[in-house]
């Protein structure tokens, strides 16, 4: 038999709920830019935005793509591929997987995670845990969203520009935000999964190359943005922050190469 | 109908699409495991399924909750629902519009700040799905290649994060640094004591840490040049 994991019948799934995605965002970006032309915002500003979220968006699309790889060992390419276009998030697709598995453990359809599936019952049970796991989302964001937005927007939203209290606010979310991803750089273990019964490491610890790569890229911003503002280059602004993510990743390269991998790839947080 | 806060015609029309294209999403996404299931005509008992959901259910769905308060101010109205039929909201849709708000000097709840959000995660979805599909179809041996231990460009993508929100924090940490070291410090101390925090945990912690810290810091005179500003959570609307 044919493997059923990557069948035409998967890869017709697959097309709807890509076409799907597609169409609605294509929907949403249009009406967006038609709003945006009627209240007088600028194309140049409309499209350096394009710009630089299509940049900002290589990196991240390719890690999601490594995952897809990483768990098509087990569930094949196409429910993978399905999962992570809608909803899905790197982690915890990997953990759905293994815990819907693990719930086979002790029978003789069991298989560790990271081995081929082969029993379409362990396939589909799978299948319902990823899918159950996060079709809460689709629940809680139509019914609640609008009063989250209205409730919590109130605090960290200002609309008259002059609430310097609500500027403040604003900002330090953002701030809390991103000082998690930062803590994590600095002092962070690797995420693990478990695979063929044996834990492994998912990425890297906190350690030489994590935190290169964070001082690459966030000194390059504000170097650049200070010579964007001194010698007047609008048009390059928008690459500014894309740009400096692509040198910071440059930077986990070079070291990899030119320094000795006792150095280069020191986790103190492994 | 009452209303909480002042919202536009386009934010309330934007609403009611962003409701229906979520439906529509939940039909479909249920519509997957229902579709296998008739096709492999296999049925797995309840007992396994719920099995394995348990395991994940008290995780994710506190983790739903926690991301929708967090993150759906944070993007604006039509870039949530975008972002969360979509996934991956922390490492790809809110970095793009953080940086597309930075770019353009929009301010949360306005149109033109709407209209630059929706306009970044529609991009960053429409790029991603692209990727993914060209990726799986005709790359899928060529990036196991390229992203395997031991290829030259293998470190690059376990680095990601930390070069993706560098780039994003900076104009934050220049413009805010008052505010900015507080967080940080909470953020190395949790984990240097709970390593095995998950990020999704981790970020409420620090959000709600640096934004006490901003209140603190606002109403002590710190952030405004000493002096004392009249406390913001008493004063009467």
């Amino acid at each position: 038999m044919a493997d059923f994991k990557e069948s035409g019948f998967m890869y017709a799934i697959a097309a709807a709920i890509i076409g799907f995605v597609l169409v609605q965002s294509i929907f949403f970006f249009v009406r967006a830019w038609r709003h945006g032309k009627k209240i007088g915002m600028s194309t140049k500003v409309l499209k350096n935005t394009v710009t630089s979220s299509a940049l900002f968006t290589i990196a991240p699309a390719i890690a999601i793509l490594t995952t897809v790889v990483v768990l098509s060992s087990s569930l094949g390419i196409v429910l993978p591929w399905i999962r992570l276009t809608v909803v899905g998030n790197l982690q915890y697709e990997a953990t759905a997987a293994q815990s819907a598995m693990d719930a086979f453990k002790g029978t003789e359809d069991a298989v560790p995670f990271g081995q081929n599936i082969t029993n379409p019952t362990v396939f589909t049970a799978v299948t319902w845990v990823m899918t159950l796991g996060v079709i809460i989302y689709l629940v809680l964001v139509p019914l609640f969203l609008k009063t989250v937005q209205n409730k919590i927007g109130k605090v960290t939203a200002n609309k008259d520009g002059e609430n310097k209290f609500g500027d403040i606010i604003s900002a330090a979310t953002f701030i809390g935000l991103i000082a998690a991803f930062i803590g994590n750089a600095l002092a962070g273990k690797a995420a693990t999964i478990v695979k063929d019964g044996v834990e492994q490491k998912t990425g890297m610890g906190a350690g030489v190359m994590s935190v290169a790569v964070l001082v690459t890229s966030t000194v390059l911003v504000i170097v650049l943005q200070k010579l964007c503002q001194k010698y007047k280059w609008d048009k390059f602004e928008p690459f500014v922050m894309p740009l400096s993510m692509f040198a910071g990743l440059g930077m986990a390269v070079l070291l990899y190469t030119v320094l000795p991998e006792s150095i280069s790839m020191l986790e103190w947080r492994p | 109908m009452k209303k909480t806060i002042e919202t536009t015609p386009y934010i309330e029309k934007t609403h009611f699409w962003g409701r229906l294209f979520s439906w529509v999403a939940f039909a479909m996404l249920m519509m997957v495991p229902i579709a296998v299931m008739l096709h492999l005509d296999t049925r797995p008992s309840f007992q396994q399924v719920f099995d394995g959901f348990k395991g994940v259910a008290l995780i994710f769905w506190t983790a739903a909750v926690l991301e929708i308060a967090v993150y759906a101010p944070m993007l604006g109205t039509g870039a949530s629902y975008l972002s969360f039929v979509t996934g991956n909201t922390t490492n790809m849709k809110l970095p793009c519009v953080l940086s597309a708000r930075e770019s353009a000097n929009t301010k949360p709840g306005t149109d033109e700040d709407e209209v630059v959000t929706t306009i970044a995660v529609a991009t960053s979805t429409i790029v991603t799905t692209i990727i993914l599909a060209v990726g799986v179809l005709a790359m899928g041996p060529f990036i196991s290649k390229i992203t395997a231990p031991g290829s030259p460009l293998a470190p690059a993508f376990n680095q990601v994060l930390p070069a993706l929100f560098g780039a994003l924090g900076a104009g934050y940490f220049a413009k805010h640094w008052r505010i900015s070291a507080l967080p940080i410090i909470v953020a190395v101390i949790v984990l240097i004591f709970s390593p095995s925090i998950g990020t999704g945990t981790l970020i409420p912690v620090c959000v709600v840490v640096s934004i006490l810290g901003a209140y603190v810091m606002y109403i002590s005179g710190f952030l405004t040049g000493g002096v004392k500003p009249e406390n913001p959570l008493k004063k009467k609307k």
